[in-house]
């Protein structure tokens, strides 16, 4: 049997758990400036995992990409360390602020250069513009069948079968690969990478391959920016507290009849 | 024709609240459009839930029923849903942010070649070209962006309770059937079981009662609980939240989380304790209709959003308070 | 006539009694063999470097039993009837031979002697043994394990014991020696026997005490007898008491000769999991059953036969992730016999954790990325380090460039956490009042790597260290105080060759008191009792100081809670636990909360960040913040001070 290809979409954000205080809007430029260095998105992370996990369990071969404007290398290579086979970088000016129909049709012309694969996985939504299109919107440009938030993922046979959260609970469903998953946290978080493994990965030789659109095949045309009008932040939802003091019991008393004043 | 059409979800027989709720929205669309609102619905049996929908008094309501749409695969709805929009032209076409408009939205957005914007909490019309104006927070909720795309139809998905639901309507929309042309050798993923767990529907609480990093452990959560039984006898639907970093501790089931990745709530009355209110949380609840926060740091964001704030140890207060309500009930 | 005996009396085939030895001699070198092949491939390197220090210790804790006794006399002195029976018979038996074999002198007097050492050494050994079967069998001791092993061991033990007597008494029967008398216990064993009987019987009992007797030998290497050798062994390697200090090569989280040789050595003598908070509050973690798994594991590893000690193959324990419950707090090395530092091991086995990062835990995970990239393990942003020290005018070394004296280190729970920045705000007020030139490093200053170092992750540790080390070269600094004892001790033992002096603020706050910088105006009028944080006592063995502060606050009354000193609890917060979630039966710090209720204090003083927070949530969920409160020191001095 050949081995599995797996390719992972993983996306560089800033740090979203960086504090309210670190964060900022600016309505000018039209962005979310966070004062936190960058990491590879939490669900992309958990997509790599899943991927990582297949790969121990039947052998596989596992293909990052990561597509932005500038894609820093130091924060992908972690990829790298945590155990993917390969990092591809896409890299162009015009990959600023696209929209998500264009992202993925980047996406899609770096797997068809890649060309042989069996999974594709993504995050089910990235932490920056929290939009959840791109992975969805590939699959449909490459005419995979896709499965959306996936909370388990298995091989079998040639198929995929994955556990997928609906309201109710989860759907067990099955696809004939080559597929489209994208993952929800429920999978697990990453490994941890030690950092004596992340210096290997990044004093190690080899430079990352960077593909530009051209490399893609993508035209320039093609790929529209999403249509910020506005960018503002968030209204104030400040309300104005009434702070209710007193003894544990006095406070209970007053809590009492406010619980009692709203019902 | 150039309609808003909205795609209608049932639960159990009749339209849930979320298809109300964009009824209601897509109205207002509608109305500053001057164009007709039409409703869809998918199905193997949805003549009953298609009378109910025409009472809102949409001008139309399409009625796609086929064997193979019972449940939800979303590949036949997909396909079904594709050739009803080409069929009917709309101008705008709005699904819910809810686990079915997440999968459909996106795929047909590429299908029908035109441009989504997910999980919108206010949409308009720009005056001058007829665009629809979607406003998204973005960023886990630390900014809100407005987004104008092009393409027809516009499309949109919207999260809950961001509409007034409809309010039943005297006039009487037009039934219109339609039969999708789709068969088994469409589906691509393949359904083997669908598994119930005991899931907490958070959005259906009218009292949530919510614990975080503040309760110290999981413990904490039991006299969370007593609370809640002592409100349960005034009050109806009470419920246990959370925050994520109370489920990554794992002291609670995730299906507590409120919040960004967690369920997107507004009780009517929402009891944060031991929540410092971090962005990813105060997303998830901010609807609600009074805040009344519990916690040891009177520096902390919760109180600049809460109606009520109790300085004070939460181990302290809530049990005297159960105490209190339970004297009182 | 002369006393003598006749040692192969009514023995024939005396041939095939050596045959046996030898066999019995084979097997024994077999299995010593096979353990120190063992030892060896699991060694980085087979230099062991000879001290006589080492040596001494080694012979002195062996004679002496001078670790067994400790904490518990009653299993030391019955560990010293066993241990000096044995080892006189094991010399007589020895003597016996050379008597045979090269030259014959056991005779008259100095066979008496010769024999009533052999009677008193038997009858300790006996004694020993039954002590030892009553202690695990009827008082059943919580500590002992009463595996088949435990069981089997100790009557093969007796069996030697009472057929040598018994032995003795038919020799005696048959021959009735005026010197007999001597051999008092043989005398009494005689009594039965008619000199016929005694006659008759002798050559099978003979026989039958010879083989338990080599059986006895054969089976030292591959059961818990093993500890004979085994333990004097670990006490050479294991005994010196250094803190272990790492560099960045990366094999240093491996397992090395030492630690190979302490779980090859280790009898499960429960003393660690006794003392052991984590086991101690129901949690499933036991430092016995870690070094039990890793003493399976350095067999499966190591050897082609896998473990060669046979009772307890079938046996399972699993360690999986149990070993992250460990605080680190040094209370198993206190009390084993044979210096063994389990929570080493732990942290070593957390190393290979790490490195191989499917078994790191959800929280810990976040919390060393935290650590990595925002350099404190609380909060994803550098900015708030030195938030707490706003409006205080304090000197931020990394600003102005400011000759001070005395870099004071806040640390990361100290600067971050609300709860312990009272230790930072009243310590910044206490140097100012004594007047003291100092300064803080504020937002730029890095996270000593403790908790790195805790949790195995070797790699950030050193990252750390060399942040630490070229931050205080760059701003001149080279006398640091710290507000954590574990930032101490990671600076004091675990930064080799530091330019640079650290101390705990105890050690500060004792020389400035001295020098009559400080001086209490009015006092504290209360009952107080001090919390010992590992890293500060048992660690680095300050015990005094804190107390003697204490003391000369006017108006207090220092009592002991039931452990202190080198014997102290842990408050659950070390190792990394304070960032972990990990649930026992109880929480350590209630179990200590409770310790300082019943002691009858009012406050409750404590000299570390990571107790102060536990404590004082303790405190709270305990219910006893109304009679009780939790203080550190240095807010129990500035109070003292202010009053």
């Amino acid at each position: 049997m050949k081995e599995l290809g797996i390719i992972v979409c993983a996306k560089q954000i800033p740090d979203p758990e960086a504090p309210l205080s670190d964060v900022s809007v600016n309505a000018e430029n039209m962005e979310v400036v966070v004062d936190a260095p960058p990491v590879i998105s939490p669900f992309d992370e958990n997509a790599l995992e899943v991927a990582l996990q297949i790969k121990e369990e039947l052998g596989a071969k596992v293909t990052v990409l990561s597509m932005g404007k500038k894609v820093s290398d130091t924060v992908l290579r972690k990829s790298l360390a945590a155990g993917a086979d390969e990092l591809i970088l896409l890299q162009d000016d015009a990959f600023e602020k696209l929209d998500s129909h264009s992202i993925a049709s980047a996406l899609a012309g770096a797997i068809r250069k890649i060309g042989e694969f069996d999974l594709v996985l993504t995050g089910r939504q990235a932490g920056d513009w929290d939009s959840g299109q791109v992975g969805l919107i590939l699959g449909e440009i490459l005419g995979l069948p896709c499965i959306s938030l996936a909370r388990e993922i298995k091989i079998e046979d040639g198929s995929v079968l994955v556990k997928k959260n609906i309201s109710e609970g989860y759907e067990q469903v099955r696809a004939k690969m080559p597929a489209l998953v994208t993952v929800s946290n429920e999978v697990g978080e990453l490994r941890y990478i030690s950092r004596t493994k992340m210096l290997k990965m990044l004093r190690g030789v080899g430079s990352i391959p960077s593909w530009s659109a051209e490399d893609l095949g993508v035209s320039l045309e093609t790929l529209e920016k999403m249509g910020i009008m506005v960018l503002s932040s968030p209204p104030n939802m400040g309300r104005d507290c009434q702070f209710i003091e007193g003894t544990p019991d006095e406070i209970a008393d007053k809590l009492a009849a406010v619980f009692k004043s709203l019902r | 024709m150039g309609d808003v059409l909205i795609l209608g979800e049932v639960k159990e027989g009749s339209l849930n609240i979320r298809t109300l709720e964009l009824l209601g929205g897509g109205k207002k669309l509608a109305d500053d459009l001057g164009v007709g609102l039409s409703v869809l619905l998918m199905g193997d049996a949805v003549s009953a839930v298609a009378e109910q929908a025409a009472s809102y008094g949409p001008d139309r309501v399409y009625k796609l029923e086929h064997p193979l749409l019972k449940g939800f695969c979303a590949d036949l709805w997909l396909a079904s849903l594709e050739q009803a929009c080409k069929k009917i032209n709309p101008k705008i076409v709005l699904l819910n942010h809810s686990l079915i408009g997440m999968e459909l939205g996106p795929r047909l957005a590429c299908r029908l070649n035109t441009r989504l914007t997910t999980d919108c909490i206010d949409l308009s019309i720009d005056s001058e070209d007829g665009l629809l104006l979607r406003t998204k927070p973005v960023s886990g909720g630390n900014a809100i962006s407005v987004f104008k795309c092009p393409g027809e139809p516009q499309l949109a998905t919207v999260r809950g309770k961001v509409f007034d639901p409809a309010e039943a309507a005297g006039g009487k929309g037009e039934i219109v059937d339609m039969v999708p042309e789709i068969d088994e050798s469409m589906i691509k993923v393949e359904s083997i079981k669908v598994v119930e767990e005991e899931i907490v529907a958070l959005d259906k609480a009218d009292v949530v009662i919510s614990g975080g990093a503040g309760l110290g452990d999981e413990d904490g959560f039991e006299i969370l609980q007593d609370l809640s039984k002592a409100l349960n006898k005034s009050f109806g639907n009470v419920m246990i939240g959370c925050t994520r970093v109370a489920v990554d501790k794992g002291w609670i089931s995730s299906d507590h989380q409120v919040g960004l990745t967690g369920t997107m709530i507004s009780p009517d009355i929402y009891v944060a304790v031991g929540i410092s209110g971090a962005i990813q949380h105060l997303v998830g609840m901010i609807q609600s209709k009074k805040i009344i926060a519990i916690n040891t740091d009177s520096g902390c964001n919760m109180f600049n959003v809460a109606d009520y704030g109790i300085v004070e140890d939460y181990e302290k207060v809530v049990p005297a308070l159960v105490k209190r309500l339970e004297e009182l009930s | 006539m002369t006393p003598y005996r006749n040692t192969f009396w009514q023995i024939e085939n005396v041939w095939f009694f050596y045959a046996l030895a030898a066999l019995a001699t084979g097997i024994f070198l077999a299995g010593m063999v096979a353990h120190i092949c063992v030892w060896k491939k699991s060694a980085r390197s087979l230099e062991v470097s000879f001290s006589w220090e080492a040596l001494k210790r080694t012979i002195l804790d062996t004679l002496l039993g001078r670790r067994v006794l400790l904490g518990e006399i009653a299993a030391g002195i019955m560990h010293l009837f066993l241990f000096w029976g044995f080892l006189s018979l094991l010399i007589g038996t020895a003597i016996l031979c050379v008597h045979e074999w090269f030259f014959p002198f056991l005779k008259g007097t100095i066979y008496i002697v010769f024999s009533l050492t052999m009677e008193v050494g038997g009858i300790m050994f006996l004694v020993g043994i039954i002590w030892a079967l009553i202690r695990r069998y009827i008082q059943r001791v919580p500590r002992l394990e009463r595996r088949l092993e435990d069981a089997l061991v100790p009557v093969l033990l007796l069996l030697v014991a009472l057929s040598g007597f018994i032995l003795e008494g038919l020799r005696l029967a048959s021959h009735h020696p005026v010197w007999g008398v001597w051999s008092f216990v043989g005398g009494w064993m005689s009594a039965p026997f008619s000199a016929v009987t005694a006659e008759a019987l002798y050559p099978y009992l003979w026989w039958g005490h010879v083989l338990l007797s080599l059986c006895f030998i054969a089976v030292i290497p591959f059961t818990k007898l093993f500890h004979i050798v085994g333990s004097p062994a670990s006490i050479y390697f294991q005994g010196s008491g250094k803190p272990v200090t790492l560099d960045a090569e990366e094999e240093t989280g491996e397992f090395d000769l030492g630690d190979s040789i302490f779980f090859d050595a280790c009898m499960r003598c429960g003393r660690c999991v006794e003392v052991c908070p984590s086991a101690g509050a129901g949690e499933p973690f036991s430092p016995r059953d870690f070094v039990q798994a890793m003493h399976r594991d350095l067999w499966q590893e190591h050897s082609p036969l896998g473990d060669i000690r046979f009772l307890s193959r079938g046996e399972k324990i699993e360690v999986d992730d149990k070993f992250w419950y460990c605080t680190t707090c040094r209370a198993c090395l206190e009390v084993c016999p044979i210096y063994g530092a389990a929570f080493e091991a732990v942290m070593k086995k957390r190393a290979s954790a790490v490195e191989d990062g499917t078994n790191v835990p959800k929280l810990m995970n976040q919390t060393l990325e935290k650590l990595f990239r925002y350099d404190n393990p609380w909060e994803s942003s550098k900015k708030n380090r030195g938030a707490w020290a706003e409006g205080m005018g304090l000197v931020d070394l990394a600003k102005r460039d400011a000759e001070v004296d005395l870099c004071y280190f806040v640390g990361c729970t100290t600067s971050f956490d609300d709860t312990a920045q009272g230790i930072a705000l009243s310590f910044s007020k206490i140097l100012q009042s004594a007047g003291i030139n100092f300064g803080i490093l504020g937002k730029k200053e890095p996270c000593c790597g403790d908790i790195a170092r805790r949790a195995g992750e070797l790699g950030l540790f050193v990252e750390q260290k060399e942040k630490c080390l070229d931050l205080f070269d760059k701003y001149d600094i080279t006398d640091v105080v710290t507000s954590s004892p574990h930032c101490f001790h990671t600076f004091q033992n675990e930064y080799p060759d530091a330019p640079f002096r650290a101390r705990h603020y105890t050690l500060v706050l004792r020389e400035l008191i001295a020098d009559g910088k400080l001086r209490f105006k009015n006092g504290v009028e209360a009952v107080i009792t001090y919390h010992d944080p590992c890293y500060l006592g048992r660690y680095n063995r300050i015990f005094d100081e804190p107390r003697e502060i204490i003391r000369s606050i006017p108006g207090v009354r220092l009592v002991e809670m039931a452990h202190y000193g080198a014997d102290s609890l842990c408050c659950g917060g070390g190792g990394g636990r304070m960032w972990q979630e990990l649930d026992g039966e109880v929480k350590m710090s209630h179990v200590r909360i409770m310790e300082a209720e019943a002691s009858g204090a009012q406050i409750l003083v404590t000299a570390c960040p990571l107790c102060r927070i536990m404590l004082e949530d303790a405190c709270k969920v305990a219910g006893l913040n109304e009679s009780l409160r939790v203080m550190d020191l240095n807010e129990l001095v500035l109070q003292a001070l202010e009053v």
